[in-house]
C-alpha cells in the first residue's frame, strides 16, 4: 500500500492521507456494505467460473477416457498382412507418461480361429483377441449391457476364461458359462465363457482371452498385433504424443484415433467460450452497479472536495485519495468474494463432474485483480469531483 | 400528488436514475440471456455432440461373422450378406425421423488397383490389391412425402478430413486414403484403374478428386460412389453396412430394459422417448432382414458427457442469476439510502412511514419494470450472440423468460429496498433536517 508515491516526505502527511481514506470508507457503513456486496458477488462468480473452466479442461480429458483407446500402434501395413506382428517388447519403449498422467497401454494379438461348442453343429470361424490381463479383466467386468461381474473364481474351472461377443455367442447357440473349443492350425484349446460383450463394435463378433493363451494357440509366442493406448491430455497433447511415439518406433505405425479427440477439443472450446462470456457479463454488471452507487457518492462529496481544494489540496492528491479508496474496496471485495467463489466452484465441480474441482492458485489473484480493475473503473463518476470549483461550492451553487 | 412525486423523482435527476436503471437492465439482460440459452440450447447441444459420429450401425441379420483385423476382412469372398438400397428412404418414415440426422450406406469390396502415377521408366507400375469402399457423400434421398433429404458419410463420420474435394456421386470420381496415396504416389487429378471381382468382370477408371485422412483403416482404401462399388462387386442395388447418426436422450435404467419384457404402457413410454435403443428398434422394423446395433462406445460416452455439460450450463445460469440479483439488489438499496433528507422532509410535513414506503416502493417498481423490460430486449440480443458464437444456434425468444425476468427484477429491487426502507421508518425528521 505504501507504494503509492507521496511527493512530500514525512509520516505526518501519509498518516493524514490514510486517515482521510479510512473516514471516506467508513463514513457510511450501510453503503460500504452494499458496494462490497456487489463487488464480492462479482468476484465470487468470476472466481467460481474461472476455476470451473480451468478444471473443466482436466475433467473433460478424463471424461473422454471413457471412449477408450485413442492411439493405436500397429505393424507397418503393406507387408504380408496375415502375419504382420510386432514383438511384445515394443511396449517397453512406449513412454507411459503424458500431461502428468499415466498412459494406459494394452497389447493384443488378433488371430482367426475355429470355434465349436457342444450345441453348434458346425464350427464357426471368428477372430480371437488375446489381451493383456488388465484389458481382459476390464472387458470381463466392463460397463454396458450383458457383462455382469462374474463371481465364479477362475481356479474353480478347468481351462481358460474367455469373453465372447454377443453375436458370436448367438451364432454358436451357446450361453454364458458354456465350454468352447478353439482351434487354430494344429493347436487347440478349450475355454469357458465367463462374460458376454455387447458393445455395438467389432467386439461383438469376436472372442477374447488372455494374451498368453492366445499366443500359444496361434503359435506366435512373444508377438502381438497391436498396442492400444489410452493417452490423457488435450487433443493437441495427444497429437504430439503420437508424433513423438512415431519417432521412437519407426518400425511400427502410430495411428491417433481422431474420432473422439476432435470432439473433445470442440466441446471444451464451447464450454470455455460460455464461461468466458458469462464472466465478462457479470463483471460489466458489477461495475455498472458500483458505478450507480458511486454517482451518489460523488454528489455527496462536493462539499468535502471543495473544502479540500480551498485549503490547498492539489487535484492530483484529491484524485489519489479516491483512487486509493476504490482500490481498497476492490481488493476487499475481491479477496473475500473470490475465496468464496473458489470454494463454491469446488462444490459445483462436485455437482457437475462428481468430483470436487481442484482449486487453482492462479485463479485467485486473477479474479482479485479483475475485481480491483472493475472497482477502479466504476469509480469513474468520482473523477468529476476533481473539477469542482471551491468558490461555487461555498456559495451553495450546485 | 403521489404520481407527481414519483414522476418528479425521475425527471429531476434523470442521470442518476439512468445509471441505476442501466445496472438493473444489464442485470436482467444477463438473467434473460442465461435463462434463454439454458432453456433452449440443451437440444442443440445434443446436436453438437453428433460430432462424435454415427451411434447406430445396421448390418444384415444373415451376415456371417466378419473376420476383420486391422480393417481387412478375411472372409471368403461371397460369405457376406447384403441389404437392398431401395429400403433406405424408409428410415425417414419412422416415428423419430426428425431425430435421424444422417445415414450413409457402405459397401466394401476389394479390387486390383493400378495407377499411371506409380509407373516409372523401368517398371509399368505396381498393381496392388486394395479395399474399395463405396458410400454416399452428398446423396439426395427422395422421401415418401415428396421432400428430399441430403445425407452421406461426411455427416455420419464428421472427423474424416479431406484434402481436395469429395467426389460427386454421378461422376466417375473417387477419393483415396492418405496411406494409399503415399504408397502409390497418386495425386488429385490422376486416374486410378480398378479391376473388380473375378465374377463381376467389371473395371473402372475413376479420377481422384481428393485425399482422405481418417486415422482408421480407410486411410489405406479407395472411397468411391456407392453405385461404382456395387458395379465392381457385382451387387447392384445392395449395401452391406449402414451408419446412422441419431439425436438421442441419454439412456437411463428404464431405457436399457428389453422391450419384450415390458407391458403395453411401459412399451409406449419407451418407444415415445428418443432413447438410442428405441430408435434402433424402430429402424429395425422398417429395414427387413436387418440387425440394428447401438455403438455403445459412442452412445454411452456421449450421454454421460452431455449430462455433465447440461448440469454445467444450469449451474452457470444459477450463478449468473445470483450475481445479477445481488448486484441489482445492492444498487437499489443504495439508491434508497441516498434519500434520507427527502424522507426527513416528507415526514416533517406529516407523511406516515407507510406512505413514504409506498412512494419509494412504487418508484422502485416502476424502475424495475422499465429496466426489466429493457433488460429483456438487451438480453435477447446477448442470448443470440452467445448462442450463435458458442453453440452455433440462436435460442428462440420465449414469453416464459419475459415473465420470469420481470418477476425477478421486481422481487430483487423490492427486497433490496425493503431493508433501507425499514430503517427509514424509524428516522426522526429533526436530526436529518439539521444535517446530523
Amino acid at each position: 500500500m505504501s507504494a503509492l508515491p507521496d511527493r512530500r516526505p514525512g509520516n505526518h502527511n501519509r498518516a493524514m492521507f490514510w486517515r482521510i481514506v479510512r473516514r471516506l470508507l467508513f463514513a457510511h457503513r450501510a453503503r460500504l456494505f452494499l458496494i462490497l456486496l456487489a463487488l464480492g458477488a462479482g468476484a465470487a462468480v468470476t472466481g467460481a467460473l474461472l476455476n470451473l473452466q480451468a478444471d473443466a479442461k482436466r475433467r473433460l480429458t478424463s471424461e473422454f477416457r471413457r471412449f477408450g483407446p485413442n492411439v493405436l500402434v500397429l505393424p507397418v501395413a503393406g507387408a504380408d498382412e496375415n502375419s504382420a506382428t510386432l514383438p511384445e517388447s515394443i511396449v517397453r519403449s512406449i513412454p507411459l507418461e503424458n500431461a502428468n498422467s499415466k498412459v494406459e497401454a494394452a497389447s493384443s494379438l488378433y488371430t482367426v480361429v475355429r470355434i465349436s461348442s457342444a450345441q453348434s453343429k458346425s464350427p464357426v470361424t471368428a477372430v480371437l483377441v488375446g489381451e493383456t490381463p488388465f484389458a481382459f479383466v476390464r472387458a470381463l467386468h466392463g460397463s454396458g449391457a450383458g457383462a455382469p461381474p462374474n463371481d465364479v473364481s477362475p481356479s474353480s474351472r478347468a481351462g481358460h476364461e474367455c469373453v465372447a461377443g454377443e453375436r458370436l455367442l448367438r451364432k454358436l447357440q451357446a450361453q454364458e458359462e458354456a465350454e468352447l473349443r478353439l482351434s487354430a492350425g494344429e493347436y487347440s484349446q478349450s475355454c469357458w465363457v465367463a462374460g458376454v460383450q455387447q458393445r455395438g463394435g467389432p467386439e461383438d463378433d469376436r472372442i477374447a482371452m488372455g494374451l498368453r493363451a492366445a499366443q500359444n494357440l496361434a503359435g506366435l509366442p512373444g508377438l502381438i498385433s497391436a498396442v492400444e493406448l489410452t493417452v490423457p491430455g488435450t487433443p493437441k497433447q495427444i497429437e504430439q504424443y503420437a508424433a513423438n511415439l512415431q519417432r521412437i518406433l519407426p518400425e511400427a505405425e502410430v495411428r491417433p484415433l481422431r474420432q473422439f479427440t476432435e470432439a473433445q477439443g470442440e466441446i471444451y472450446s464451447r464450454i470455455a467460450g460460455l464461461l468466458d462470456f458469462t464472466v465478462a457479463l457479470v463483471l460489466i454488471l458489477t461495475s455498472l452497479c458500483v458505478m450507480a452507487a458511486m454517482a451518489n457518492v460523488a454528489a455527496e462529496r462536493r462539499n468535502d472536495v471543495g473544502l479540500m481544494k480551498a485549503i490547498g489540496g492539489a487535484k492530483r492528491r484529491v484524485l489519489r485519495l479516491f483512487l486509493a479508496e476504490a482500490t481498497l474496496l476492490g481488493a476487499a471485495g475481491g479477496v473475500i468474494g473470490a475465496a468464496a467463489g473458489i470454494a463454491l466452484s469446488m462444490y459445483l465441480g462436485k455437482a457437475v463432474f462428481g468430483l470436487a474441482a481442484r482449486p487453482r492458485l492462479i485463479v485467485y489473484p486473477v479474479s482479485v485483480a479483475l475485481t480491483m480493475m472493475v472497482a477502479i473503473l466504476s469509480a469513474f463518476p468520482l473523477r468529476r469531483l476533481a473539477n469542482v470549483r471551491p468558490a461555487s461550492v461555498f456559495r451553495g451553487e450546485s | 400528488m403521489f404520481l407527481r412525486l414519483v414522476s418528479d423523482s425521475f425527471t429531476r435527476r434523470p442521470r442518476r436514475k439512468l445509471l441505476t436503471g442501466a445496472a438493473l437492465a444489464l442485470g436482467m439482460a444477463v438473467a434473460t440471456a442465461a435463462l434463454s440459452v439454458s432453456l433452449d440450447v440443451g437440444d442443440k447441444l445434443a446436436r453438437e455432440f453428433r460430432a462424435l459420429g454415427a451411434n447406430l450401425v445396421v448390418t444384415p441379420q444373415a451376415d456371417s461373422l466378419p473376420l476383420e483385423i486391422g480393417g481387412v476382412d478375411y472372409r471368403a469372398a461371397n460369405a457376406a450378406a447384403y441389404l437392398p438400397e431401395s429400403d433406405l428412404p424408409g428410415i425417414k418414415t419412422v416415428f423419430w425421423r426428425n431425430n435421424i440426422l444422417a445415414f450413409a450406406p457402405v459397401l466394401e469390396t476389394s479390387a486390383q488397383a493400378w495407377s499411371p502415377a506409380s509407373k516409372t521408366w523401368s517398371s509399368p507400375g505396381v498393381v496392388t490389391q486394395v479395399s474399395v469402399i463405396g458410400t454416399w457423400v452428398r446423396h439426395e434421398v427422395a422421401l415418401a412425402d415428396g421432400g428430399k433429404f441430403v445425407t452421406g458419410i461426411a455427416k455420419t463420420n464428421p472427423w474424416w478430413q479431406i484434402q481436395g474435394r469429395w467426389f460427386s456421386e454421378n461422376a466417375n470420381e473417387c477419393v483415396v486414403g492418405a496411406n494409399f496415396a503415399r504408397r502409390s504416389g497418386v495425386k488429385p487429378g490422376d486416374l486410378v484403374y480398378l479391376n473388380g471381382h473375378e465374377k463381376s468382370k467389371q473395371a473402372a477408371a475413376p479420377r481422384v478428386t481428393g485425399i482422405l485422412s481418417t486415422g482408421g483403416p480407410e486411410d489405406g482404401a479407395i472411397i468411391v460412389p456407392l453405385s461404382l462399388a456395387q458395379a465392381l462387386a457385382g451387387k447392384a442395388g445392395e449395401y452391406h453396412k449402414l451408419y446412422v447418426s441419431a439425436l438421442t436422450k441419454p439412456e437411463d435404467d428404464f431405457a436399457r430394459r428389453d422391450p419384450k419384457t415390458m407391458n403395453a404402457d411401459e412399451f409406449e413410454r419407451w418407444s415415445c422417448s428418443p432413447y438410442v435403443s428405441s430408435i434402433a428398434y424402430s429402424i429395425q422394423r422398417v429395414l427387413p432382414g436387418s440387425e440394428v446395433r447401438v455403438i455403445r462406445r459412442v452412445a454411452e460416452g456421449e450421454g454421460a458427457i452431455l449430462a455433465r455439460v447440461r448440469i454445467l450450463l444450469w449451474l452457470v445460469t444459477v450463478a449468473a442469476l445470483l450475481a445479477a440479483a445481488l448486484a441489482v439488489g445492492a444498487s437499489s438499496a443504495a439508491s434508497v439510502l441516498e434519500r434520507r433528507t427527502e424522507i426527513g422532509v416528507m415526514k416533517a410535513l406529516g407523511a406516515g412511514s407507510a406512505k413514504v414506503g409506498l412512494l419509494l416502493a412504487a418508484e422502485q417498481l416502476l424502475l424495475a419494470f422499465v429496466g426489466g423490460g429493457a433488460g429483456y430486449s438487451l438480453g435477447l440480443i446477448l442470448a443470440r450472440m452467445l448462442g450463435e458464437r458458442v453453440f452455433g444456434a440462436a435460442p428462440e425468444p420465449s414469453f416464459l423468460v419475459l415473465v420470469a425476468v420481470l418477476v425477478l427484477s421486481a422481487c430483487v429491487t423490492l427486497l433490496g429496498s425493503a431493508l433501507p426502507l425499514r430503517r427509514a421508518a424509524h428516522y426522526e425528521p429533526a436530526p436529518i433536517l439539521r444535517g446530523e
